[in-house]
């Protein structure tokens, strides 16, 4: 029995060294005069609004280079897979984008769970996954072809713990958070964080996210430990129903998120339950940079909608990428050593350089909903 | 704390309760678990949330037509998915597939009409509460279980009393035999899936109203949850939902709010195991002879 399985193991080996093996000789064969770059992300499904997001924010890119000439004289072709967020569909997919030579770099996946599945498949093929929003500590460490255009949890947490226990002042928190990837190491980092700075977190809370609805009996609960301030390690949808059912059970406690509730649909959904929340965030859209202003009125212009953080670092993504395309040429290898040298790359989301995990440090603004709008705090 | 919790509970328990009747009903009448009722539910409540939003209707307009359309799904779900497998005399799981693809389907549809993230449901009814020492019990909580109530006597009455109720029953006892005693049982079907389809409605939009959002995925665990109910009350039987889904709702509730968090879905569906080992007809249930 134990034989066989060493025996398919290493059949599966061999055919596994086979496929990279071809996949490290034949790239750059094809000389057409299109450039192209694959996004993958939800287009489908529960988290569709994200790669919608990413899909008119690179669709915008890749207009504006052609615009200005191309990569090197050729046309920058996008190609879009959609992922569904699923990580089985997001390795499928990596494992085709893999094997068609004429794709020189990924863009994505959407969320930390898709991305770290989809990992190993492009270490293997030599492919540059360059995820514009997976922050779990994780996903840069499985291998040397991925990169991260968003602050890691391990950064964005420990300053929501200084914008809570400093900027608002309060020391006893209660926590809610998502049961994911990404909520479990954003509420680890935040809470050590706290510790440190002497916050006390009096109350933990977690919930499933897209099938819980129901938040009274949690919120009672917290009710009865009488925190400073609640903060939610959570997307917006939910989000909004926390606010929202704080207000119906008559509980008035301040508010605090991450950048993740950095969307117009928040204060929609909530109305004047969110006034007052702060939150961190890596885009906001000021009037004094001419570069972030000429992102919002064109983005405005194509999709009569204002672009959000996750369009933000969508588009600050593909020019990356673009720019490691047009110093290395069409070679998935020199594409990735080039990508990994760039440095103080001026874009809508700020001045981005990798360091040596190819992990991003973006400095991050506090902001906090006051009538109704976000406005920066800080 | 602990009375704000039972009433947290009762409330949660009421929309599970306002679903498993939906439930509850096509399974009494065709021995069906039609898991496309949970996409029902979210698909009254989208119609309504449109009506109201794109068209600008008033609330109860918009609610009366999101009724009748959701209605006229619910049959034409019953003549495409599933009318065919039954002239086909196809097994019952066969059925149970074809509502789940249905499900799907829907699911998918309302993503691309609409798109997938969460919508502000409007605040219809003021939030207003009565509040008391130490606990408050919003206006919108009291309609909604009593709603539940109310369409759970009307059902009763409904079913025991009008002749398309014995229609109804006589389907549910042998659909061949009432075939044969010259009952329309296609009609009876389809007007089993348009009740079970309204009632989801019903559900959908108070739940919408509730948590002031709707989202394409508000069905699935609602759909799980109410079926549970269902089950626990003793499937097939109308006052069976009211108690299951009530039942749940506290457990769910007294288990977040007491042990933790994190357990509340375990501990719900735990209580259910544990209750159909020892009775596995659900609380409410008979032991029936098996039909042949």
């Amino acid at each position: 029995m134990n034989k066989k399985i060493t025996i398919l193991l290493s059949l599966l080996l061999a055919l596994g060294l086979f496929v990279t093996g071809c996949g490290n000789t034949n790239t750059s064969v094809q000389s057409s005069s299109e450039v192209v770059v694959a996004v993958a992300a939800p287009l489908t499904g529960d988290y569709a609004q994200y790669g919608n997001a990413f899909k008119m924010a690179t669709e915008l890119k890749a207009r504006e280079i052609n615009e200005a000439g191309g990569i090197n004289g050729k046309t920058l072709k996008l190609a879009f897979y959609d992922d569904k967020n699923d990580a089985k569909e997001a390795a499928n997919i990596a494992q085709r984008l893999v094997d068609d030579k004429n794709i020189l770099g990924v863009i994505g996946n959407f969320s930390s769970s898709a991305s770290l599945a989809a990992a190993s498949v492009y270490e293997a093929g030599g492919l540059v996954q360059f995820s514009p929003t997976s922050s779990h500590s994780d996903f840069t460490k499985q291998g040397n072809y991925m990169f991260r255009n968003i602050n890691t949890q391990a950064i964005e947490a420990p300053m929501a713990a200084n914008m809570v226990v400093n900027e608002m002042g309060k020391e006893k928190i209660a926590v809610i958070y998502i049961n994911n990837d990404w909520g479990i190491t954003a509420k680890d980092n935040f809470i050590n964080a706290v510790n440190d700075i002497g916050g006390t977190i009096i109350a933990e809370e977690s919930f499933i996210g897209g099938q819980t609805q129901d938040f009274t009996s949690i919120l009672t609960k917290i009710n009865g430990v009488k925190p400073d301030v609640i903060f939610v390690a959570a997307f917006y949808s939910e989000t909004g129903m926390i606010a929202q059912q704080l207000q119906q059970l008559g509980y008035d406690y301040p508010l605090a998120g991450l950048s993740a509730l950095y969307n117009e649909e928040l204060i929609k959904l909530a109305g004047d339950t969110v006034e007052g929340l702060f939150l961190t965030t890596n885009f906001f859209p000021s009037d004094s940079d001419e570069l972030v202003n000429n992102f919002l009125n064109n983005f405005k212009e194509a999709y009569g909608q204002d672009p959000d953080q996750f369009a933000a670092v969508a588009y600050d993504t593909l020019g990356m990428l673009a720019k490691a395309i047009e110093i290395a040429g069409e070679d998935r290898a020199a594409i990735r050593d080039e990508l990994a040298k760039i440095a103080n790359y001026e874009g809508v989301t700020g001045n981005t350089t990798f360091n040596e995990n190819r992990d991003v440090i973006k400095t991050m603004r506090i902001l906090q909903i006051q009538d109704g709008k976000f406005k920066l705090f800080k | 704390m602990f009375i704000q919790q039972m009433i947290n509970g009762i409330t949660l328990g009421s929309t599970y309760a306002l679903t498993a009747i939906g439930y509850t009903m096509v399974f009494g009448i065709l021995e069906l678990v039609n898991f496309s009722h949970g996409t029902v539910y979210m698909f009254g409540a989208f119609i309504c949330l449109m009506l109201m939003t794109v068209l600008g209707l008033n609330f109860f307009l918009a609610f009366g037509i999101s009724i009748v359309l959701t209605g006229i799904l619910g049959i034409a779900i019953d003549r495409i998915a599933l009318l065919p497998l039954r002239k086909r005399n196809a097994p019952k799981v066969t059925a149970l597939i074809s509502t789940i693809g249905v499900s799907i389907f829907i699911q998918n549809l309302v993503m691309v009409l609409w798109g997938s993230e969460t919508k502000n449901f409007p605040r219809v009814i003021a939030t207003k509460h009565i509040q008391f020492e130490s606990f408050r019990i919003s206006h919108l909580q009291v309609i909604i279980l009593a709603t539940s109530l109310i369409l759970m006597i009307g059902l009763t009455f409904l079913i025991k009393k009008t002749k398309i109720g014995k229609a109804m029953r006589a389907t549910a006892q042998n659909i061949h035999v009432a075939k044969l005693m010259g009952i329309n049982v296609d009609f009876v079907i389809s007007f089993t899936f348009f009740l079970g389809a309204t009632l989801a409605t019903v559900a959908g939009v108070m739940v919408g109203m509730y948590y002031q959002s709707v989202d394409p995925m508000m069905g699935f665990m609602a759909g799980l949850k109410a079926f549970s109910a269902a089950v626990l009350g003793g499937i097939g039987i109308l006052p069976g939902a009211v108690l299951g889904g009530l039942l749940i709702g506290v457990s769910e509730t007294i288990a977040a709010g007491y042990i933790h968090s994190g357990y509340r879905d375990a501990i719900a569906f735990g209580i259910l195991i544990a209750v159909l080992l020892i009775k596995p007809t659900g609380l409410l249930g008979k032991e029936v002879q098996k039909k042949v």
